[in-house]
């Protein structure tokens, strides 16, 4: 692929990425900075960040309004309570009461505001993140795609970006408000007497460095967790996943011990994390309790006897008793703090994950570089390429073809010759790292995407289906017809493949069907084309999927159509009247077939033989098989396989020679 | 809340109630693990009643230190160091209950969270196939994984919230000791607190659970489009793609907005109720000072009992608000373990040790409706071997699953040995028959641990490299192992998934050979291999012929060459049996697909 600069260009524009780049997986964000990682969070989810002073003014409202009460309590003693002058207390309490109460609704109020405001914002970013995430991973580059795993964008898009939900639901707000309580009320403390308070900052300072070292400490004892428990997934899922085996070998109990075994250890884990947690939560208290008797003890002393070296106080009872109050107003929102700190640290790395998959650069082939293939059937043009998985060897090498539009071309070779490369070179899933790939004359990464898609087609060995009916599945690859598989109700229809095809789709259905002539195989469902396949399809057989993806590919009508062992598992009678079905279907078409039966071969204009990543024959069947070579030696291996009336020879004495 | 019943088996008791049963859960839990839950719960109601006592003691600082020494009163020394001591020995006692309750908390927790996943995966290898096709193994992992540790989330929060149940009652008593009416500001502030969060429980659980179906619905979206992301390229479906998961991610969201709109109200309002019950404590206890019938410490004793108050309030609803999550988890979890469908084993054993006989009588199979086979009549001669051929979708794989007891017979009766399979003991099948299916199935680990697995089913020993290394070369598989890096030690990746399916396929037969097994059935286990290995290969398996019977699967002529008999199907039903040259005279369907390919017709026709 001559263009293949092209994902190159995007890993530059990571700067610092490492790692993650090297293997053409996707943009790295582990090294970013903070303030990065903001311009990033601002320029994809920008409705989070807006009017962000009214959310921090609510904040400190909220918070605010927690205050009130030890503010109340001082009023009603010094002026009420405790004044001297007697009588009317009541009517001074009761003045300050309604003052506090009208404070506290304001809380209240600005706290629903507050945590409405916040959720709402956070989740319609969260929305955005994963629409957006999930349409950039139908962009990126296929050969990009090719070296990720499913599971970890899945996982990136969905327990990655719930971690953000779970941190703003059940404490990333309150944090927030938290912050803003403890603002106030070590302003309020360090009014009523500095003195005072100064040893109570500093303790809580100390209190917060001790406490993050040790929420240090627990949060090393849950990464061995998790450790522990992705090693159980792993151990159950093979219990699960490999029923059928252990059944028939009758290996229950070697299962069971290595589950019990990966239980205990996660336990065992588990277990790990308890003391410095727990020691945690309990230096929050001794801290309360250590400047409680000190605010009691000095408080009390400095405001009335004491030494010339001690401060002296001029405290009220009220405020004495307010202060003690807000000790608790201030310390436990510390507590709070430090515990939330862990889990700003998953939303973050959530966070961070989802966006790495919006960072990767898009692979679509847009704009002024983009270039349309001709109409009609396209040819093909290999000019001495060669391509390689990773940083492996070349798998293919100086491989110069010339596909002519409408040739039906075979490509065959043993296991490892390079076959399937060949089909992903065409197909853009693999980039040449040496040479030019042309499709219709356009080097096939400037192909641009509208005209890439449907006119290209390429059926693999494993095709995917969707989780819908057979019709549907087909009917997912008619030209120009978006509105049938719209979610259009938007509500209830979970599998989202629509299940309307309306009269004309399923006449165009039908014919399909009929021409690839699966008639014989649809009869044998219950439903028919209405038969619900399951997840990828798993409710058919290997086979029948493969005709499912024939007929789809057919209906879509592509000008180059490259079939990668589109029928290995279908029985020789099928496969031989799909071959033909789609040989008719196809005239008129570029076509590139990839299999190890050769009696595709037999049937193609042209058959390319490879051998060790090179072109080693090209030319007729009828000619080749005539001459000296590999495509002979196939051939001859391939009549024997199908048609030897000999009892294959016994080769069992082999197996003692290669014992070692 | 795992019982053991009288047959041994693990059971969840619960029912559908959400409070009572998820009481009865953390009940369970404690009483499995008494020693923990005894500290537990000891630690939790001593933690509580320091709670009061804090309280009682800045109280009583109040009353006898602060006001009158700031009122220029003399204050013994004694009292100095009594007021610094009780809020310093509470103190004390409170962290470390702290400590102890949470310690001794998650014993109980992971204790009941191991034992519960052990019943759990037990059940799994318990259940039968036909059970583990109806359920998908993502499904069965997480209710494994999640659903357990989401059963047992509320005990993080039992003893806690038993302790401060227990201070609730102190303080209420406490309370009204001191005065009725601030007695009733309390009982008016629990209750209404309580009740508060009984209607929020209710509110959340519908939403809590909305949200985890849309997440369970996104994922599953989100994890289909990106499978079948070749598909979405090539047929150009990404903006349909963008609509469906698209809309999917917008469902998650009003659902979890719209659990977020209950609690944004909720979680304020309950937050704040202790400091309108301060006010109110003010109000009502300002005249009571006013006429003499209260110290000015008791009434900042109750302030700050009030102010803690919220500790436990919040406990509790937290422990509350978990029961609902706690009990999605328990009913999947009783789904599993309550399932009956597991093999019934008789009581017969396979004498002798040459080829076992296979035969159907009469043997139908539905599945979801579909017929997969009906009144198929086969019967496999010890030593035999038989091809099945047949169209694809034509029954051959759900007949070699019969065959072998995978799965039970919707009708008639299939017989190993001469004994019906149904009659065998437990381990009967396995260590005389093996399967290898069209998809090779590996463990993670090494090649060695894959292929020794328990070691020889019969002679109960393990086997040697030499025995490893003839079934590697019987399968075509000792050149795939001697090529990788380190031979038979080399790890597998999960699920095999570091091989390739051709060198997969080799290792599982490998496998199944190595079990000098009495039969064998062959499900297309050769269907990746290229034609010469698949050659080698097949000449092992003919090799067998007389000392273990061998279905074998496939469509194709090479393997109909090595058959004694081959039995051809169609559509479910069992049409003719006989050599490869009668059936390529008497049927034209099986002409057909044998000489598809245009050349078999001549060795045989």
């Amino acid at each position: 692929m001559a263009d293949h600069g092209r994902p190159d260009r995007g890993r530059a524009n990571q700067g610092r990425a490492d790692g993650g780049g090297a293997d053409g997986g996707l943009a790295e964000l582990s090294s970013v900075g903070v303030r990065e990682l903001g311009r990033l969070i601002r320029a994809t989810t920008p409705a989070l960040t807006a009017g962000l002073p009214l959310t921090v003014l609510l904040a400190f409202v909220a918070g605010g309004g927690r205050i009130v009460t030890p503010l109340t309590v001082q009023y009603a003693l010094d002026h009420g309570l405790l004044d001297s002058d007697g009588g009317g207390a009541a009517d001074v309490v009761g003045r300050a009461v309604l003052v506090g109460a009208a404070a506290t609704v304001a809380a209240v109020l600005a706290s629903c505001w507050l945590n409405r405001r916040v959720y709402r914002r956070t989740e319609a970013a969260l929305t955005e993140l994963r629409t957006q995430g999930i349409t950039r991973i139908h962009e990126i580059a296929p050969e990009t795609f090719a070296g990720l795993a499913g599971a970890d964008l899945v996982t990136r898009l969905t327990s990655d970006i719930e971690a953000v939900t779970t941190f703003v639901q059940n404490g990333g707000v309150a944090l927030l408000v938290n912050i803003t309580q403890m603002i106030i009320a070590g302003v309020l403390v360090a009014t009523y007497s500095w003195q005072l308070a100064l040893p109570v900052l500093v303790l809580s300072a100390l209190l917060f460095v001790v406490m993050r070292r040790l929420q240090a400490v627990v949060a090393r004892r849950y990464a061995a967790v998790r450790g522990s428990v992705s090693v159980l997934q792993s151990t159950v899922g093979e219990a699960v996943t490999g029923i059928a085996v252990i059944r028939s070998t009758g290996t229950e109990t070697r299962t069971r011990a290595a589950v019990d075994d990966a239980v205990a250890g996660t336990a065992s884990a588990q277990r790990h994390t308890l003391v410095p947690l727990h020691v945690n939560t309990a230096l929050g208290e001794v801290a309360i309790s250590a400047m409680t008797a000190f605010v009691v003890v000095a408080g009390t002393r400095w405001s009335t006897a004491h030494t010339r070296w001690e401060p002296a106080l001029h405290l009220s009872a009220g405020e004495l008793v307010a202060m003690l109050l807000l000790v608790s107003v201030f310390v436990r929102p510390l507590q709070a703090l430090v515990q939330t700190l862990g889990e700003i640290q998953n939303a973050v790395v959530g966070w961070r994950r989802a966006l790495e998959i919006l960072a990767t650069p898009s692979g679509v082939v847009t704009g002024a570089d983009a270039r349309e293939l001709p109409a009609g059937p396209i040819g093909v043009e290999l000019a001495d390429v060669a391509a390689a998985y990773g940083a492996g060897p070349p798998v293919v090498e100086h491989l110069t073809v010339a596909i002519a539009p409408g040739e039906h071309v075979a490509v065959v070779g043993e296991t490892g010759s390079g076959k399937s490369t060949f089909a992903k070179l065409l197909t853009r899933q693999i980039p040449a790292s040496r040479g030019r790939v042309l499709l219709g004359g356009v080097p096939v990464g400037r192909v641009s995407e509208a005209s890439f898609q449907r006119r290209v087609a390429i059926v693999p060995q494993d095709p995917f289906l969707f989780d819908a009916t057979i019709a549907e599945n087909i009917g997912v690859g008619l030209r120009g017809d978006p509105d049938l598989f719209n979610d259009s109700d938007g509500l209830g229809d979970s599998d989202g493949l629509g299940d309307s095809d309306g009269l004309g789709d399923s006449d165009v259905l039908g014919e399909i069907v009929s021409s690839l002539g699966l008639r014989p195989w649809l009869d044998t469902l219950p439903d028919g084309l209405d038969t619900r396949v399951g997840v990828r399809g798993e409710r058919l057989s290997a086979g029948e999927r493969q005709l499912v993806a024939l007929a789809r590919t057919a209906l879509v009508d592509p000008d180059l159509l490259v079939l990668d062992e589109a029928t290995s598992g279908i029985d020789p009678a099928t496969d031989v009247r799909v071959q033909r079905a789609l040989a008719a279907l196809t005239v008129g078409r570029t076509t590139v077939s990839i299999a190890h039966r050769m009696v595709t071969a037999e049937h193609a204009d042209r058959v390319l033989v490879l051998d060790h990543g090179r072109l080693v024959q090209s030319g007729r069947h009828s000619d080749l098989v005539r001459v000296p070579g590999r495509y002979a030696e196939l051939h001859a291996a391939w009549v024997e396989h199908t048609s030897s009336g000999d009892e294959p020879r016994r080769t069992l004495h082999r197996q003692k020679e290669s014992t070692p | 809340m795992v019982k053991r019943r009288h047959d041994g088996r693990e059971r969840v008791r619960g029912g559908d109630g959400t409070f009572w049963a998820g009481l009865r859960t953390m009940l369970d839990g404690s009483i499995a693990h008494p020693g923990a839950a005894l500290v537990g719960a000891v630690a939790g109601v001593v933690n509580g009643v320091t709670m009061v006592l804090g309280a009682a003691a800045i109280g009583w600082a109040t009353d006898h230190l602060i006001v009158p020494a700031l009122a220029g009163g003399d204050v013994g020394r004694a009292t100095w160091w009594l007021a610094a001591g009780a809020i310093l020995g509470v103190s004390t006692l409170r962290w470390t209950t702290i400590i102890a309750r949470g310690i001794a908390t998650g014993h109980v927790q992971y204790g009941s969270q191991a034992r519960v996943r052990r019943a759990v995966v037990r059940r799994y290898l318990e259940l039968d196939l036909a059970w583990h096709r109806r359920h998908a193994p993502g499904r069965l992992l997480s209710t494994a994984v999640s659903d357990v540790d989401a059963l047992w989330f509320p005990m993080v929060f039992w003893f806690f919230a038993f302790g401060m149940v227990v201070m609730l009652a102190v303080a209420l008593v406490q309370m009204f000791g001191h005065d009725p009416a601030l007695g009733l500001v309390g009982v008016a502030l629990v209750g209404s607190v309580l009740g508060l969060n009984l209607l929020y429980q209710r509110l959340l659980a519908a939403r809590a659970r909305a949200v985890q179906d849309s997440r369970g619905e996104f994922a599953a979206l989100a994890l289909e489009s990106i499978e079948g992301a070749q598909v979405v390229r090539t047929l150009g479906l990404a903006d349909r793609e963008r609509a469906r998961v698209g809309a999917a991610a917008d469902r998650l969201r009003r659902a979890t907005t719209s659990m977020g709109d209950v609690s944004s109200v909720f979680d304020p309002v309950l937050e704040q109720l202790p400091s309108v019950a301060i006010l109110a404590v003010l109000a009502v206890g300002a005249r009571r000072v006013d006429s003499g019938e209260l110290s000015v410490g008791v009434l900042v004793e109750v302030v700050y009992l009030l102010l803690t108050i919220s500790i436990p309030l919040s406990v509790i609803s937290r422990f509350l608000a978990m029961l609902p999550i706690s009990a999605a988890g328990r009913s999947r979890i009783a789904a599993v373990l309550d399932s009956d469908e597991t093999t019934a084993y008789g009581t017969r054993t396979l004498a002798g040790a040459g080829a076992l006989g296979l035969r159907a009588r009469g043997v139908g199979h539905i599945q979801g409706g579909r017929h997969l086979l009906a009144d198929v009549e086969l019967s496999v001669r010890p030593g035999e071997i038989v091809a099945l051929v047949g169209a694809t979708g034509s029954g051959k794989s759900t007949l070699i699953d019969l065959l072998a007891r995978q799965v039970d017979p919707a009708d008639g009766v299939v017989e190993i040995g001469g004994v019906r399979a149904r009659d065998l003991a437990r381990g009967e099948i396995p260590a005389h028959l093996a399967v290898v299916s069209q998809s090779p199935w590996m463990a993670g680990g090494s090649i060695r641990a894959n292929l020794r697995l328990d070691g020889h089913p019969r002679e109960r020993r393990p086997y040697t490299d030499a025995e490893l290394w003839q079934a590697l070369a019987a399968a075509g598989a000792d050149t795939v192992v001697r090529d990788l890096p380190d031979g038979l030690d080399t790890r597998v990746g999960e699920r095999g998934t570091r091989l390739s399916g051709g060198q997969r396929q080799r290792l599982c037969l490998a496998r199944a050979l190595l079990r000098a097994p009495r039969a064998i059935l062959l499900d297309d286990a050769t269907s990746a291999l290229d034609p010469a290995v698949e050659r080698d290969v097949l000449a092992a398996v003919a090799g067998l012929r007389g000392r273990t019977t061998v279905l074998i699967v496939g469509g194709r002529p090479s393997s109909v060459l090595i058959a004694d008999r081959v039995a051809f199907l169609r559509a479910g039903r069992l049409v003719a049996v006989g050599t490869h040259a009668e059936l390529l005279d008497a049927e034209p369907d099986y002409r057909r697909i044998l000489q598809a390919y245009g050349t078999a017709d001549t060795a045989h026709g």
